[in-house]
């Protein structure tokens, strides 16, 4: 019993430690599941295709991460994913589409999704408006400042970026390079001190005010992050798709969320990782992909990839409320 | 100044008064818009959204964080149940309501039980739903071919039918009346204010806080679901995913109803208010001459606007 | 010159006056106390000071210069560090990180330096080695420390702003013997460097322990301001008490109680008290004295339902209560009122009307709402409390504080209970509803109810309880009966050490 007693204390130390470790276990038994229906999905070029697929899910995951982490919500994310890829995708074709114009738009590209988040940030926070309606309304607006940009979808991105994007570099796939840079990248936002000011205000606001925290400041921070991350997701989306389209993101946003609820982060903030949320978004990426592989027929994919998702929620949000109770 | 603080302290006033100036506003724009003929179209499109509200109302009154995101998706799937069942003929009528309002019954429970039992927030019990019933329209489209409406419906939604006006408009007002006896004059109403208002202090004045909470997200479902039999009435056929376009909106509805997101407060009279100017706005915008792009742009903003009247959240230091 | 002075600072939340008018003055190199019963605006004062509340009224000057406290960042920069008596810690971040959280060590100018951090916090966390107990390391998680740990880690928190004014709002309440002697070993030391300390307790023995000085607050204004060395226990209280207070003690000699036991309490333990055992007759009013959180209102809600229970037994009646929540102790015949009326009583918004029909609603099981027959049962409920309202359609919140009570207490009288327990009920309501309440507790009683009565007032406890049960640390220490109910006995037995 006393055994016992230490064993759940254990794994409750180390669940608290590392919030995503119940993500990270779904994750590796989907990939096992994955890899025994169809041996060839988990190899190099398997592996490939789905983090081409699913990287911009991936940032954009990390992108709500920050926003959660002290309580706020963006349902404009997949808005400002879409402005950016459309807004880059223009600028690539009017620049000529070389090398310098796809550095630019990528630069540009930046800038427009630090500013969508700076306006969540000030409606948000400064205004203090409720979060869910706030970029609900925010969201409308950068879509159609989309679609002014780009009023359809359609003009394709310079070969230059998709083929980049597509492309190997010294026999790696580019996208094995992007991987390591975001996790270089996330390694140090970990450390940074903007992302524990943000888990403290999730916490609990009002007791990080009465510390001397700036709170109204930090989420306006954590939207302009959750604006750059967007930012990055276009990029992505943007390569694996090759073209712009004003509307591409917006069916992303729910999908961010429940990456994150999948890995491991309370909506309620204060409690989360964004390393969680990567995994969640794979978590998705390889439910679709199993459902398929485990020969559905395919008008019953999508009810089981709802279904798989759902328990998966469920049961994320279960193991993490035992393993803080 | 003050005048205008006491007016922001009136939602439904409001919004009733945002309604005379939206629609004198398209008038002048594009004379003919405030004609009878073309409110009553305005009102057959805001009785859709408001019947879908009713239940996101309740939901949100209820309090903690309550909010649904899976109406759209009980909208679609009893606008095809719907379509399915009656395939063009009145006989099939009964049956389909009766279907579609069971689903939709049953979908509630699940939320609420997911809710209540498993203490899943609802925006992620929702979601989580929202993602099954889109998955569950694919196998019913594919499976059968996909229904028309029952001729009786149709015209029950967009014919006059008493007084000069459709069906569907008595329809709403029935629920209109329906959600004030329910909220004013039953002990379940009083239950959901309490339990959306102070929620510790219901429970320890004995209120089933469970059962309630449960029944709030089962009635959600079922006037999602006479949306949707609405819905295949309006449009004629069912398509995929057309209940999507009421999953946000029917919350800004209820907020622009005076109803806060954190619940107890608040009540179907505004949102049924706030249905209606949402619909008269967006018809202003598709009047007038812009593209899409100006429309969507001018439509978040406004909304933006709009909420700075309606309870901002409190400032850090007292 | 006094390194921190307040000067007739106030602060008035709607119609409550939480604070009239507070004076104090703390000079560098002193401990300065400050006491009062609960509610006479000590933490109002406090947090005046460290920014987190904005007075109405009033003067703050440090060094002799008048200073604007504009938040608790501003206070911070003016060298004012503060223990918030409801703590300030983020559940999820270690001991380090909360340690520092207001100034956390970067590089970079971005990144939090871990080194640094937990090296700087070990010097904090040491200054408990051997005292803190297992587990309170700078790694460890708050959420999972005990409450004298969390205690601690806010203790540290506001040592490692090393700020040259420090204010400990209740540091001690959750502190055993040897954590508040390593305290006061760290005061004494601080008091060498020159700091000016605010020091807020309700233990008499500790005040006399650290203090330098004392001020005394009674009802939201400062009352007397006294040396230590100069004063005695005695004096204290009786500044505490007040002039009116002096000679009081139970106005009524007790009533014999002779009714039947209704409600018996044997043995019962559960977070917050232990081993508590008492009787109530029918027509008897018991009383819960002593300090504001010692168990009484968590015994109270254990025997309602409304807090666990891990041992013992209620019985209701002679026969045993084990009620899973408050619905089946409501059916049971158990009444519970809260004197945080607005945590736990008012339906925030709604009308009067649907504030008092919900008891009325669960023990009739009704469906329907029928405004005009439940107006009818409401009336004489109201009536009999002598409630002033417009009228029943108005929202709970157009009514005073005491009226607000007053409606949350007439909703249990519609369909009479057995036993009423009240959990301080006149907490901020004023002083002609407190009347009305007692003239109908009293009323209650002559027709038969069992009646509990917590209160942190002690001259209600002794105008209105036959009994008093003082508590101390979740357990009953003294009984007070007959001609012992005096206030001198009852603030003695309450300030007593645990």
């Amino acid at each position: 019993m006393a055994a016992m007693m230490t064993g759940s204390t254990g794994l409750k130390r180390w669940v608290e430690r590392y919030p995503f470790l119940p993500a990270l276990l779904i994750l590796i038994v989907l990939l096992a599941l994955n890899g025994f229906y169809q041996p060839r999905s988990v190899s190099m070029a398997g592996i490939t295709g789905l983090t081409k697929t699913y990287l911009a899910l991936m940032l954009l995951a990390v992108a709500q991460t920050y926003v959660v982490y002290a309580g706020d919500i963006d349902l404009s994310a997949g808005a400002i994913l879409s402005l950016v890829n459309v807004v880059i995708v223009v600028l690539m074709q009017h620049w000529g589409g070389g090398a310098l114009s796809v550095f630019g738009a990528i630069g540009v590209g930046l800038l427009v999704g630090l500013a969508c988040g700076l306006i969540n940030g000030v409606v948000v926070a400064a205004l203090r408006l409720q979060a869910i309606v706030a970029t609900f309304a925010t969201s409308i607006f950068f879509t159609g400042l989309a679609l002014y940009v780009l009023p359809v979808a359609g003009t394709p991105a310079p070969a230059a970026f998709w083929r980049t994007y597509g492309g190997r570099f010294l026999d790696i796939p580019f996208v094995f390079y992007a991987v390591v840079v975001l996790a270089l990248l996330l390694r140090l936002l970990v450390r940074m001190r903007l992302s524990l000011q943000l888990l403290a205000v999730g916490d609990d606001a009002q007791r990080a005010f009465q510390s001397g925290l700036a709170v109204t400041a930090i989420r306006m921070k954590g939207y302009a992050l959750c604006g750059l991350f967007a930012a990055l997701a276009a990029f992505c989306v943007t390569g694996d798709t090759a073209s712009g389209d004003p509307l591409v993101g917006g069916k992303m946003t729910l999908f961010s969320v429940a990456a994150v609820v999948l890995g491991g982060s309370a909506l309620a903030g204060g409690y989360g990782t964004v390393v969680g949320s990567v995994f969640g978004a794979l978590i998705i990426g390889l439910i679709n992909s199993l459902v398929y592989f485990v020969g559905t027929p395919s008008e019953w994919q999508n009810l089981l990839q709802g279904l798989a998702i759902l328990v998966a929620l469920m049961a994320g949000v279960i193991v993490g409320r035992r393993a803080r109770a | 100044m003050n005048a205008i603080l006491d007016l922001v302290k009136r939602p439904l006033l409001v919004a009733l008064l945002l309604i005379v100036g939206l629609l004198l506003l398209g008038e002048w724009l594009s004379p003919g818009f405030a004609s009878g003929q073309q409110i009553l179209r305005l009102l057959i499109v805001a009785a859709l959204l408001g019947i879908v509200a009713a239940g996101q109302n309740l939901v949100i009154l209820g309090g903690r964080e309550g909010i649904d995101l899976s109406v759209g998706g009980v909208v679609s799937l009893s606008a095809i149940i719907a379509g399915n069942l009656m395939n063009g003929a009145d006989a099939g009528i009964p049956l389909a309501i009766l279907a579609c309002v069971a689903a939709g019954a049953l979908f509630g429970l699940l939320n609420g039980l997911g809710v209540t039992l498993l203490r899943i927030p609802p925006l992620v019990m929702t979601l989580g739903m929202l993602g099954v019933l889109q998955g569950l329209l694919v196998v019913i489209r594919q499976g059968i071919p996909s229904g028309r409406a029952a001729p009786g419906l149709s015209q029950f939604v967009s014919q006059p039918f008493l007084l000069g006006l459709p069906g569907i408009i008595w329809l709403w007002i029935a629920v209109g009346v329906a959600m004030a006896l329910l909220l004013n004059r039953t002990i379940f109403g009083q239950r959901v204010y309490a339990i959306g208002s102070n929620e510790h202090a219901a429970w320890m004045a004995g209120v089933p806080v469970r059962l309630v909470r449960i029944g709030i997200f089962m009635l959600s479902g079922v006037f999602a679901a006479i949306a949707g039999i609405c819905l295949l009435g309006y449009s004629g056929s069912s398509f995929a995913n057309v209940g999507e376009q009421y999953m946000l909106p029917s919350i800004i509805a209820v907020v622009f109803g005076g109803t806060s997101l954190a619940g107890g407060k608040g009540g179907y009279t505004g949102t049924m208010a706030g249905a209606f100017m949402l619909v008269i706005l967006q018809s202003i915008l598709t009047t007038v001459n812009i593209d899409e792009s100006g429309r969507q742009m001018v439509f978040g903003a406004t909304l933006l606007v709009l909420m700075l009247f309606y309870g901002r959240g409190k400032a850090m230091r007292a | 010159m006094s390194k921190l002075k307040l000067g007739g600072v106030s602060k008035a939340y709607g119609a409550t006056m939480a604070l009239r008018r507070g004076d104090l003055e703390v000079e560098a190199g002193e401990v300065h106390v400050l006491i009062g019963s609960n509610g006479s605006g000590k933490s109002t004062l406090c947090k005046i000071a460290a920014g987190s509340v904005r007075p109405d009224a009033g003067e703050v000057s440090i060094d002799g210069q008048p200073v604007r406290i504009s938040g608790p960042q501003a206070a911070r920069s003016l060298g004012i560090g503060i223990f918030y008596q409801e703590l300030s810690l983020a559940a999820h971040r270690t001991v380090a990180e909360n340690i520092f959280l207001p100034d956390l060590p970067v590089t970079a100018g971005l990144f939090v330096d871990r080194a640094a951090l937990s090296g700087r916090a070990a010097r904090y966390t040491a200054l408990f080695d051997g005292v803190a107990g297992d587990g309170l390391s700078t790694d460890a998680v708050v959420e999972n420390l005990r409450a004298d740990q969390r205690q601690l880690v806010e203790i540290m928190k506001a040592l490692a702003t090393e700020a040259p004014i420090l204010i400990f709002d209740e540091p001690t309440s959750a502190l055993d013997r040897a954590q508040v002697d390593r305290f006061f070993d760290i005061l004494r030391d601080l008091k060498g460097q020159g700091r000016a300390m605010i020091f807020i307790s309700h233990r008499m023995d500790e005040i006399f322990a650290i203090g330098d000085r004392v001020t005394v607050m009674r009802d939201g204004e400062t009352v007397a301001t006294a040396r230590i060395a100069d004063t005695d226990q005695a004096e204290v209280v009786r500044h505490m008490v007040g002039e009116a207070g002096q000679g009081a003690q139970a106005a009524a000699p007790a009533p014999v109680a002779e009714g039947e036991t209704v409600l018996a309490v044997r043995g019962i333990s559960g977070v917050g008290y232990s081993g508590v055992s008492f009787e109530v007759r029918k027509g008897e009013i018991l009383g819960f004295g002593g300090l504001h959180g010692q168990g009484q209102s968590r015994v109270l809600r254990a025997i309602f339902g409304a807090h666990p229970v891990a041992s013992g037994e209620i019985l209701l009646h002679g026969t045993r209560l084990a009620a899973r929540g408050p619905r089946e102790a409501i059916r049971s015949g158990l009444a519970y009122v809260s004197g945080d009326r607005g945590r736990d009583g008012v339906i925030h918004g709604r009308p009067i009307l649907e504030n008092v029909i919900p008891i009325h609603a669960l023990r009739q099981r009704l469906h329907l709402a029928n405004p005009a027959a439940l107006r009818q049962k409401a009336q004489a409920a109201v009536e009999a409390l002598r409630t002033k309202f417009a009228g029943f359609s108005h929202p709970i919140n157009s009514l005073s504080g005491g009226n607000q009570q007053k409606i949350v207490i007439a909703r249990w009288l519609i369909d009479r209970p057995d036993v009423l327990l009240l959990d301080d009920p006149t907490k901020g309501i004023d002083l002609s509803a407190k009347a009305d309440l007692f003239a109908l507790i009293r009323r209650l009683a002559a027709e038969g109810l069992g009646i509990v009565l917590y209160s942190s007032e002690d001259a209600e406890l002794l105008a209105n309880a036959d009994r008093i049960l003082v508590f101390n640390g979740g357990r009953v220490t003294r009984e007070l009966t007959g001609e012992a109910r005096t206030r001198f006995n009852l603030t003695q037995a309450a300030y007593e050490a645990a």
